[in-house]
């Protein structure tokens, strides 16, 4: 009955007429696509922009002049000249049905319902002037389901399986499923009989209606109620584009507090972390003011981390060039001369890979990082580049993640330490005449990596047409970084790959940017958010400052681009820019009069925008690969779970943090699941629960360090893998 | 003269009064006998014989009160519902959106039975233009205008909290009904359109 309309190729443009009017599609783009573009309305409700068609709902049909059937706008691409009708009367029929047919036995609780007044179904009951129902259908028993996190209430679901192609195709768990059943289909998670997944709340917010949503949430406030604000995520470099939805807290508290984190999912996917780590404001005012006056003017070093605005890094900057302290930053100094020893063979200052970039291609290489945990965003964008494309993507990391296993095609499995080897390798691969001096036997041998891997990847380069290079924080914290860093821009140089170099922390490229930054800190040093002789902080410490929710400011994320966020909870002490005004002797009003200082606009006026690459001359230096270390005995890797990042994530969600090691791991360790468990690592002590992960392989164990308060920064900024002497705690 | 209409219990006496003059001459003299008729003294008389007598005819409040009728918006209530005496009020927030002086406001959870519950409830009466529009709009006849009109506090803003307006539940017996505004129309049922059930 519905008929696709063939794409016949005529040259990159297709003219047609939708309603009589002129317009031009592009080649691949849909009906319904291009009439969004020019502003014609075809309702739908099951359209998602960021996955394929789903095609459940036929509300988008539309009538092509000499085409006895109407066809699905969503699904079809136009061909030169046809002439499409978005609304006649038989239309007007046809979706009314469909609108009353989904109207059947759903319950009438919108007073109640959490979606009420956001909710597509009323929204389009009352566009199609439904005011009574004419089918019948015998009620069942559908009982509520708790999914952790998300509740599923199978009686409101319109079964329009947008959860399940968001979750599929855009973020890559795989976790729900349509169990199909006839009239008694429902949403169900697929292959265990609970939800078991990363809890990115993605499917909650593309649910049309009220049939899945956040339990946290769940009738504490109506979706008019609530006031967006809008902000860039601060858990990460990607930066998501995010709102933050306030209101009072109660009737009695006027203080604003967020309900809940939304986001445009028709075009973005934001994780858990994002999505339920919201409530991490610092209520305390502790300290005395003149006092961190006094301290941070007497400090020979300010420690901080990447965790800052550029207007709050500015300022740091800009009080140690008065007072003549030290700006200490392991993790951006790490980063900042990453990307300088990268810009002498890239000829580019910066790297010029995107999340974009990494979703149009068809090849992906990710290296050094455990790219699911490390960057959601980038996990999603490897997720849509393998169902958009087909990408061949290569995982190369010593650390299987079975996160990754429906979205990668090939896992190279690298010695820990050899980073140098691999990398030295890889380059070598997918640079055609590379001219490389390697000794390949002794790489090869020495990472482990198989000489039929790399050349699997030549194979597929050789053919593929948009590549790129995801580089993590593995490389960036490694003792050979430096080298490293020049092979890789080798790469980048040949412009047949992009390369995307992914920033360990939130702002650290902003930082990296902004400030002049060293390594050791001498007493009596100042921390903002770190630990030091005085710490300032959003958690504690000795003298209260603002958080992220809590402030005005930029990010520049892994983009490159300068974001914003805004003032979500209102917060009642001093801020750094009040600290500094002081020490700078200084009037500065807000601290995002920086803004200007930094990129030309003031704050208000600033659009988002990139920041501009240095072209210099490039070189093709690079050391040669000297012996590689070999790590024997227990090994550690540093690595947080999903839904946590930072001491941040940590105050808003709570979540446990056991030492995850796989079976293997466990026998090796002679440690049993549930085994209490103490090491150090770096000079910090754990006591952690050993749990045996199936998942897992090898015997390389995690753990978390997003709980070790102000000192996960520290830790963070080393070489993730690390020796350690597990015993355990009779 | 024109018969007034008496209504309500009270006992009104109509009180007679004389037609006015209209030419010059009749106006010239009544100036002239009630200049010299000593108008005052009468008038004093039945002010004195009045207050002697004690037959009042003015309404003894704030002991009596007047009637009021079913459609007045006086201070709000909250009812019950009158089979299971569970709360009406489902928490939907339309009384507070529409609230045209903003001066609703509500705080719900979700209950042990995953039920939307409401656990207070406010009303700013001294911002409060008692409008009738949160009686019109509420779907569950859960807030509605009572008789009370009269209002006593120290300062502008006062509030009728969710315990001030909710029927007490051993008054749950004497909750009338409410007829008034937002009340459904005598003809409700005829208005409803049907929807066939499959059993
Ligand atoms: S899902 Fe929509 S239509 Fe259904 S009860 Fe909720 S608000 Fe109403
Ligand atoms: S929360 Fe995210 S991962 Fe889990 S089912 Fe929903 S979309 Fe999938
Ligand atoms: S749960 Fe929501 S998104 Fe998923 S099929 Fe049902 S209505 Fe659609
Ligand atoms: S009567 Fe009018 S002003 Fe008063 S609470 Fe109701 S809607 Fe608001
Ligand atoms: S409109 Fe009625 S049911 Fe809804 S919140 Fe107000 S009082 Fe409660
Ligand atoms: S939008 Fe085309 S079928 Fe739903």
């Amino acid at each position: 009955m519905y008929e696709m309309l063939l794409y016949l190729d005529g040259g990159n443009m297709i003219n047609f007429k939708i309603n009589g009017k002129d317009v031009v599609a592009q080649k691949g783009e849909t009906i319904l696509q291009v009439a969004r573009k020019e502003g014609i309305y075809i309702p739908t409700m099951c359209y998602l922009e960021k996955t394929t068609p789903i095609g459940s709902c036929r509300l988008c049909v539309v009538e092509v002049e000499g085409y006895d059937a109407p066809i699905l706008s969503c699904q079809s691409k136009p061909t030169d000249g046809i002439e499409v009708q978005t609304d006649s009367d038989e239309l007007f029929k046809h979706r009314k049905n469909i609108m009353e047919l989904y109207n059947v036995n759903h319950p009438l609780e919108c007073g109640v319902c959490d979606k009420s007044g956001a909710c597509d179904l009323q929204n389009k009951t009352l566009e199609f002037g439904l005011s009574c129902q004419s089918f019948t259908a015998k009620e069942q028993n559908r009982p509520k389901k708790d999914w952790g996190r998300i509740q599923y209430d199978e009686s409101l679901c319109i079964l329009c399986e947008k959860c399940v192609s968001t979750c599929n195709e855009a973020v890559g768990d795989d976790a729900i499923e349509l169990h199909f059943g006839g009239y008694s289909s429902s949403i169900v998670p697929k292959g265990s009989e609970t939800l078991d997944c990363t809890y990115c709340g993605e499917c909650i917010s593309v649910c049309p209606v009220g049939a899945l949503i956040s339990k946290d949430f769940k009738y504490t406030a109506n979706a008019w109620e609530l006031q967006k604000i809008p902000a860039s995520c601060s858990h990460c470099s990607a930066g998501c584009e995010i709102s933050y939805e306030v209101k009072h807290t109660s009737t009695e508290d006027q203080t604003q507090k967020i309900y809940r984190v939304t986001n445009d999912y028709e075009e973005n996917t934001v994780c858990g972390a994002g999505r339920f780590g919201f409530d991490f404001g610092n209520s305390e005012t502790k300290g005395d003011f003149s006092e961190a006056v006094e301290k941070l003017r007497n400090a020979k070093s300010i420690v901080f981390n990447s965790n800052i605005t550029n207007e709050e890094a500015k300022i740091l900057s800009e009080v140690s060039k008065k007072t003549g302290a030290k700006l200490v930053n392991r993790e951006a100094l790490n980063f900042q001369n990453f990307l300088k020893a990268f810009a002498v063979n890239a000829g580019e200052s910066l790297y010029n890979g995107t999340l974009e970039d990494v979703a149009d291609s068809n090849q992906v290489v990710v290296i050094g990082t455990k790219i699911s945990t490390d960057n959601p965003a980038v996990r999603y964008a490897l997720t849509q580049a393998f169902k958009r494309n087909r990408a061949f993507i290569s995982y190369l990391h010593p650390v299987y993640d079975s996160l990754l296993q429906n979205t990668i095609r090939q896992f190279i499995n690298y010695e820990v330490g050899t980073e140098e080897g691999v990398v030295a390798l890889l380059v070598d691969t997918i640079l055609e005449n590379s001219e490389l001096d390697l000794d390949i036997g002794y790489l090869s041998g020495e990472t482990n990596v198989g000489e039929e891997e790399l050349e699997q990847i030549a194979k597929i380069s050789k053919r593929a047409t948009k590549k790129t290079l995801v580089v993590g924080a593995d490389l960036i914290a490694h003792p050979k970084a430096e080298n490293i860093a020049k092979f890789l821009g080798l790469v980048q140089r040949t412009a047949l790959w992009k390369v995307l170099i992914v920033p360990p922390e939130t702002n650290s490229l902003g930082v990296a940017e902004i400030c002049e930054l060293s390594d050791e800190a001498v007493s009596p040093s100042v921390g903002y958010n770190m630990k030091a002789d005085f710490v300032i902080s959003a958690l504690g410490g000795d003298f209260s400052v603002p958080a992220l929710n809590q402030q005005e400011g930029t990010f520049v994320n892994l983009n490159r681009e300068v974001v914003k966020t805004h003032v979500a909870v209102p917060f009642e002490g001093r801020n750094l820019n009040e600290l500094a005004n002081k020490v700078l002797g200084s009037d500065v009003e807000n601290t995002i009069d920086y803004t200007k200082e930094l990129f030309g606009t003031h704050f208000d006026d600033l659009e988002i925008f990139h920041l501009e690459t240095e072209i210099t001359s490039p070189k093709a230096e690079v050391s040669e690969v000297e012996d590689l270390p070999t790590f024997d005995g227990t090994l550690i890797y540093l690595s947080n779970p999903h839904l946590q990042f930072s001491p941040f994530t940590e105050k808003a969600i709570s979540s446990e943090a056991p030492l995850l090691g796989s079976e293997q791991f466990a026998v090796a360790g002679k440690l049993s699941d549930g085994d209490e468990v103490e090491f150090e690592i770096l000079g910090e002590k754990f006591r952690r629960k050993f749990q045996i992960d199936r998942n897992l392989r090898g015997v390389i164990a995690l753990n978390p360090i997003f709980d070790m308060g102000l000192s996960a920064y520290s830790l963070s900024s080393n070489y993730r893998f690390q020796k350690a002497k597990i015993e355990k705690v009779k | 003269m024109k018969e007034l209409e008496i209504r309500g219990s009270q006992n009104y006496v109509p009180v007679e009064i004389e037609d006015y003059p209209t030419s010059g001459w009749d106006k010239f003299t009544q100036v002239v006998k009630r200049t010299l008729k000593g108008e005052l003294f009468v008038g004093l008389w039945v002010v004195f014989r009045e207050m002697v007598k004690f037959d009042i005819h003015t309404l003894q409040y704030p002991e009596e009160v007047l009637p009021v009728s079913p459609r007045y918006r006086a201070v709000h209530k909250l009812l019950l519902l009158l089979e299971s005496g569970s709360e009406r009020c489902i928490g939907c927030g339309l009384c507070e959106k529409i609230c045209i002086a903003d001066c609703i406001r509500m705080d719900t959870k979700v209950d042990e039975n995953s039920r939307k519950e409401v656990t207070e409830y406010s009303i700013n009466l001294g911002r409060c233009i008692f409008c009738g529009y949160c009686a019109e709009v509420c779907p569950e006849l859960a807030i509605v205008h009572g008789p009370r009109y009269e209002n006593v506090s120290e300062q502008r803003a006062h509030f009728a909290l969710k315990d001030d307006m909710l029927t007490p539940i051993d008054m749950l017996k004497a909750q009338k009904e409410y007829p008034g505004f937002g009340a459904l129309s005598p003809n409700a049922d005829e208005l409803v359109k049907k929807t066939p059930l499959a059993y």
